[in-house]
């Protein structure tokens, strides 16, 4: 180092061109501005520790560290001292610039909760990133194998590169750790700052902390899981039953809690590529049921042939095309069937996947050999029942992906019913058109009973539907759990003209027309029923896709507590 | 770059489509040895070189070392080895380089033509506008029809050549900063008491104590590396926090007093008077270093519990047990900021704390202390020599002895040198209110957001014939005013010296090229004295070092002597450096404290027990306005009006998008207000839009709202304290009510909104 070398002395002087007597203003501005752009830190004063490597904070840090590694059966993990905490947010900035991250990101945030006695009110602030649960939530959900738990630390790293940007983690977490990054169309997470501790430094936030609120210690995953299972984690979080997560938060102020940002009346993201994904590929899949069931039952004019399967098979491919668009990065979709032993979202992929090929190949047949496939009648049925299992397959693995991530509004007893009131509702009315507008077109005989026998049927599933679904909204009293009370609220509130609109062409497309279609028949007006089809086809579709909206927008996500919106 | 193409890459790069362990996204996010002490930091930003600077944002004055690249900076970290902050600094700290690059820099000169529209001009046409008109108004309305209203967000050597040039160059008798909001009340405090304004503590002190008593002070969220030092406080000490609210910092305290709003000072008597009572006080102490003690202890002799229970709201027993706590200790400091200082007897109350130090002998010994913690970074700089209300150096304009030694400092003419101090910031607003001052000047500050009841501020400035605004950005509510705006370089485009709250001088330092035609605020008072034909007389004021030289001499032999330091590379070797460090005998240590040796400013060396009845607040709470109304920091992200703050989407995400109000649940259920929804904050003066936020960490008939947003001004009453003229932020009378559907759809918009 060499500040004790006569620099100190050294002082930029000012451009000899600088006169204060000068009349000429314009010349001191010139040398001004151009005194302006020097950066002179560098040479006027003296760089310090220039080649140490350790860095230097370690003194006051080293304490929050484990003295050794983790052994067998343990892991590392957070430990806040909530009482310690200032709430100064200092861990969300450092995590941010010691990590390089992009503008306005950071994998801490810091949520509040308030409570407390009359008397003795409390206010706490909850510091919280990635808790490297033993049972990841996102590791689990993740269909292209982008997590990793580390065997002897126990971190829950995310491979950036390997991510397809299908966001299925940020769903799964029930504690908000993965971030979709828009611009680079991956998730990227908290880390541990893993390579810091390999090298004996703290991590970013602990580094940060003023008051060493947040130290890295080595867990016994038994102790983890048992506490996990106790329900012991911190206020007002999620259960952490589900994913068992490590971070351990102490305090000595047991008291009853509320976030303070409890209303909730947060909207989730709509994900529109999703919405419409799940209606056409139920749409398809309903439809080649009614054709399954019309062929069974020995009325497969007009629903067997090319013109209602190919029908049906059009909305399947739009359905996997929208998918791709839900994707950060769609040129890696290919990978989206790796995590087929643990990913409900890979054997959905899977299912649709089988679903597409093995219709398209019976459409193919059905209109390159349809003497051939006549004169096999077993065979073609059992094919349309192959597609028909792999579409009613997928269906039911779209249940599973959002019933997996244990959300009250997204559980199979709700999603289940409405996913299968969509496959029903949108595959009669698709078939309804499919029948009247051949039959207008004089493509095949008379419907006949068809028509009647659809619409009614129709109309039956969609009254189902729309009353299954005025439960979601229905004002609920407190032996509801907390999450669909909160969805109900939003329903009511500020996604209430949405939710009516969405009634009101569900009952238009699925009720109202199709009666008028059913009186239409009965009058012999080929025509008019099949444009009134074509309506009924499209308010229903119009409907699903709000309710499939809705059910998005709606749901409440279970996380960290957090404060008011920032 | 060639790459081969046999087996095991082909291999691999099949397996990489498939599960890719490695790749740029994955780079992107690597991080690598530092050097220079650092420990890894991100692989994209490897500095090639580090300087330490002091932060820009509060006055802790925290060392932030600027990670550089060819000498501009590209990252920054907390030092660990300045010795104010051990490597530790608030999210604004880290984010201090972030809101430099603003898209609302403003980069060039903006002049507002006949039509009222504005323009970019050159720096000549601006510079050689604004003398011309501020020429033309003081020819008209006499030399004082000018004045300036300036900071504390600026270098020492800024604020002395701005002082300098305006008034011994440019003829104006009035300038005042806005620190005047916020420390005025402690500054006048301390000179009243000790004889000179001297804030006597180290930061030290916070871990040396073994009883705290902080006074309308929340450093768990204005001061968080304050706060540090008292959880390294080694000797359990006892905390008592005294704040209406239950903050954070109440949270931590083992005594909350949460006494009700402006009742602090008969709280101070109540203690001070049973404290007496009991004996507890350092009879030699006050009989070698003090005057007036035995009027003092007369003056308090009403103050028993019950009355101050009655007056605070405090069960008798909790002042009874706050003060065996302060006698049951040997170090006791005092500790406050805002809650104090921004009332409309903050003097006094101020006084109150010093008066309880002298009493017990808590002072001037490790741990002790009547210690009023600084606001904005520079205020301690300002209030020695901004050359405003006091002449440079903590002098008198009003003493010939004290003009004819600045004179011969400087080698000017002594009649350049105003007679009469200036109008203090309310008396400058009045005067051009009255049209009195006609041409205003206005620096680094943002009135248009901060000064309190706006309900008439951007009418009076309106009056004026000509504002100029001299700014960072253009987008502030002041700089959309300007007639002329001037763009500025600011924190880290610039170099010069800061002061801390425990009187240590820092560095900052240029490591990032201002944009567009930006220049730092040397260089524009630099051309404001040129242009107005009074360059010649600052011919020795040619850069910020050369004023470092100029401010020693000016401070030589007075009680902030920094002679002793050498010149801007001493300092950086230092660490900082606090006053005094005279150039006789320097006491080296990094870390000191004033009056160990019980000797105080005033010319017998003694201090002074000064008191005075408290006033009942300016605008009590009525059956039309039933709630008090506090305002405060809301968070350690946000900074004042906002307008560096609000530029960095980190900080943005650690506070509330919209403004809130807290509220008592028990109010909120009357009012029918629920957490997150909108509410309508209404006083006599104007009204506010508010998210409500239910919290039992505000009493009931409490209302706070942070002072953040540009509304909460609309409704404060410009009451002050008459000796400091310090305006009483954190008391005035509203109602609330919930806001109408629509009624809230659209929040007040402004630049501190995104």
């Amino acid at each position: 180092m060499d500040f004790d070398d006569g620099v100190g002395s050294r002082v930029v002087t000012p451009p000899a061109s600088r006169s204060w007597d000068a009349g000429r203003g314009g010349f001191l501005v010139d040398s001004l501005l151009s005194e302006q752009g020097d950066l002179s830190a560098v040479e006027r004063f003296a760089q310090f520790h220039e080649d140490v490597l350790e860095p230097l904070q370690g003194r006051y840090y080293s304490a929050l560290l484990p003295a050794s590694p983790p052994g067998p059966g343990q892991q590392l993990a957070f430990e806040v001292d909530l009482d310690r905490c200032s709430g100064c947010k200092a861990c969300v900035a450092a995590c941010h610039t010691l990590n390089g991250l992009d503008e306005g990101e950071s994998w801490r945030e810091v949520g509040l909760v308030v409570g407390g006695l009359a008397a003795l009110p409390v206010i706490q602030h909850v510091t919280s990133s990635c808790h490297h649960c033993l049972d990841p939530a996102c590791l689990t959900a993740c269909p292209v194998n982008a997590y990793e738990k580390d065997p002897v630390t126990g971190i829950v790293k995310h491979l950036d590169d390997q991510c397809f940007g299908c966001q299925y983690c940020t769903l799964a977490c029930p504690y908000d750790a993965p971030k979709f990054h828009p611009g680079k169309g991956i998730v990227r997470k908290c880390d541990m700052c893993g390579d810091r501790l390999k090298g004996g430094e703290a991590p970013a936030c602990v580094q940060a902390c003023p008051h060493e609120a947040i130290r890295i210690t080595v867990v016994d995953r038994a102790v983890v899981r048992a506490r996990a299972e106790a329900g012991e984690f911190v206020a007002t979080a999620s259960d952490p039953a589900y994913t068992a997560p490590t971070t351990r938060y102490r305090s000595l102020m047991p008291v009853d809690f509320r976030p303070a940002d409890e209303i909730g009346m947060k909207l989730e993201h709509a994900h529109m590529p999703l919405v419409i994904m799940l209606m056409t590929t139920q749409l398809s899949a309903g439809g080649f049921l009614v054709a399954l069931f019309a062929r069974l039952a020995g009325l497969a004019e007009g629903l067997g042939s090319p013109p209602h399967l190919g029908f049906c098979l059009v909305f399947l491919y739009i359905g996997l095309a929208a998918s791709l668009f839900h994707l950060g990065r769609p040129l890696f979709a290919y990978r989206a069937i790796l995590g087929l032993r643990h990913s409900w979202l890979s054997r959905e992929v899977l299912a649709f996947g089988l679903f597409a090929k093995l219709a398209t190949a019976l459409v193919a047949a059905e209109l390159l050999a349809p003497d051939w496939m006549a004169g096999h009648a077993v065979l073609r049925t059992a094919l349309l029942v192959v597609v028909v299992v792999a579409g009613l397959g997928g269906v039911a693995c779209s249940v599973m992906v959002y019933h997996a991530v244990r959300r009250p509004f997204w559980q199979a007893r709700s999603a289940g019913v409405k996913f299968a009131g969509t496959t029903l509702v949108l595959g009669l009315a698709a078939a309804l058109v499919s029948v009247s507008v051949s039959s207008a077109l004089a493509l095949n005989g008379p419907a006949g009973l068809l028509i009647p026998v659809l619409a009614g049927a129709l109309i039956a599933a969609s009254a189902a539907k729309l009353w299954f679904e005025t439960g979601d909204s229905r004002e609920r009293d407190e032996t509801v759990v907390e999450p669909l009370r909160l969805t109900a609220g939003l329903l009511r509130g500020p996604l209430k003209r949405t939710a009516d609109f969405r009634r009101w062409l569900g009952v238009a497309g699925g009720v109202v027309v199709p009666s008028l279609a059913i009186a239409a028949a009965a009058q012999g007006g080929d025509k008019v029923v099949a444009a009134l089809a074509v309506v009924a086809l499209t308010a229903s579709i119009g409907g699903e896709l709000l309710e499939r909206f809705l059910f998005f927008r709606a749901v409440t996500r279970p996380r960290m507590p957090g404060a008011l919106t920032s | 770059m060639t790459t081969t193409l046999d087996r095991p890459s082909i291999l691999k790069r099949i397996q990489a489509l498939l599960h890719a362990k490695e790749g740029p996204l994955t780079r992107e996010l690597v991080r690598e040895p530092g050097r220079f002490g650092l420990g890894q930091v991100p692989a994209t930003k490897i500095p090639d070189a580090t300087t330490v600077m002091v932060c820009g944002f509060c006055s802790t004055g925290c060392g932030l070392t600027v990670h550089l690249q060819d000498g501009r900076a590209i990252n920054l970290t907390p030092t660990t080895d300045y010795p104010v902050n051990r490597g530790l600094a608030c999210p604004k700290g880290w984010e201090a380089l972030t809101v430099l690059d603003a898209p609302d820099r403003a980069t060039v000169p903006l002049l507002r033509n006949q039509a009222g529209a504005r323009s970019p001009v050159s720096w000549h046409e601006a510079m050689t506008t604004m003398a011309a008109r501020f020429h033309a108004i003081q020819a008209r309305h006499g030399a004082d029809s000018i004045a300036f209203l300036s900071t504390g967000q600026i270098a020492t050597e800024e604020m002395a050549l701005l002082g300098a040039v305006a008034k011994f160059g440019m003829g104006m008798v009035h300038g005042d900063g806005n620190t005047r909001q916020c420390m005025a009340s402690a500054a006048v405090a301390y000179k009243q008491s000790f004889g000179f304004d001297a804030p006597p503590y180290s930061y030290h002190d916070l871990e040396e104590s073994d009883c705290i008593i902080l006074i309308g002070a929340n450093p768990c969220i204005a001061h968080p590396v304050l706060w540090e030092r008292v959880t390294k406080n080694p000797h359990a000490p006892e905390i008592l926090v005294v704040d209406p609210r239950r903050t954070e910092t109440a949270m931590a305290a083992t005594l909350h007093l949460p006494i009700r709003p402006k009742s602090d000072l008969t709280l101070l008597y109540g203690i001070a008077h049973l404290l007496i009572k009991r004996g507890a006080i350092d009879r030699a102490y006050i009989d070698a270093h003090t005057r007036d003690f035995a009027a003092f202890a007369e003056f308090v002799r009403p103050y028993e519990p019950a009355l101050v229970a009655r007056e605070t709201g405090l069960a008798p027993q909790v002042i009874l047990d706050a003060a065996a706590r302060i006698e049951r200790s040997s170090r006791v400091s005092l500790w406050w900021t805002m809650g104090v200082n921004q009332s409309h007897q903050g003097v006094k109350t101020a006084q109150a704390a010093i008066n309880l130090a002298l009493m017990t002998g808590n002072i001037g010994r490790p741990g002790t202390g009547a210690n009023s913690i600084t606001g904005q970074c520079n205020a301690m700089g300002s209030r020695l020599f901004s050359n405003t209300t006091n002449l440079l150096g903590g002098r008198d304009f009003a003493d010939p002895a004290d003009r004819a030694c600045v004179a011969a400092i400087l080698g000017i003419p002594e009649a350049n040198i105003p007679r009469r101090p200036s109008l203090s910031y309310d008396g400058i607003i009045e005067g051009v209110k009255s049209g009195a001052i006609k041409g205003l000047w206005i620096v680094a500050t943002n009135p248009a957001h901060s000064w309190i009841d706006q309900s008439t501020l951007r009418e009076t400035l309106g009056k004026l014939e000509f504002l100029v605004v001299q700014d960072m950005y253009h987008s502030t509510e002041t700089a959309r005013l300007a007639d002329l705006l001037l763009p500025a370089a600011g924190w880290g485009e610039k170099e010069g010296t800061f002061i801390n709250s425990e009187r240590r001088i820092g560095l900052i330092k240029k490591v990032r090229r201002a944009p567009g035609q930006a220049l730092s605020d040397f260089h524009i008072f630099t051309l404001a004295a040129h242009y107005h034909g009074c360059g010649a007389m600052f011919r020795e004021w040619s850069s910020p070092e050369s004023v470092f030289q100029i401010l020693k001499r000016l401070s030589a032999g007075r009680p902030c002597d920094f002679s002793g330091v050498a010149d801007y590379h001493a300092l950086d070797l230092a660490g900082g450096v606090q006053w005094p460090y005279p150039a006789a005998n320097p006491d080296p240590s990094p870390r000191r404290r004033l009056f160990s040796d019980g000797r105080y400013y005033h010319a017998d060396g003694r201090a002074r027990f000064l008191f005075d009845a408290p006033r009942p607040l300016p605008e009590p709470p009525d059956a039309a306005y039933p709630f008090q109304l506090l305002t405060g920091r809301g968070s350690a992200a946000q900074w004042h009006t906002q307008t560096r703050t609000a530029k960095s989407d980190v900080l943005r995400k650690l506070y509330p998008r919209d403004p809130y109000v807290e509220i008592n649940p028990a109010d909120a259920r009357e009012l029918g207000l629920v957490t997150g929804r909108w509410g309508v904050v209404e006083s006599r003066r104007g009204s506010a839009r508010a998210r409500a936020f239910v919290t039992p960490t505000v009493p009931a008939g409490l209302l706070f709202m942070p002072m953040h947003d540009g509304s909460t001004n609309r409704l404060t009453l410009a009451a002050f304290d008459p000796e400091s003229r310090q305006p009483a932020y954190k008391a005035c009378a509203v109602r609330i009510r919930a806001a109408a559907d629509g009624e809230a759809a659209h929040p007040t918009s402004g630049p501190t909104t995104h």
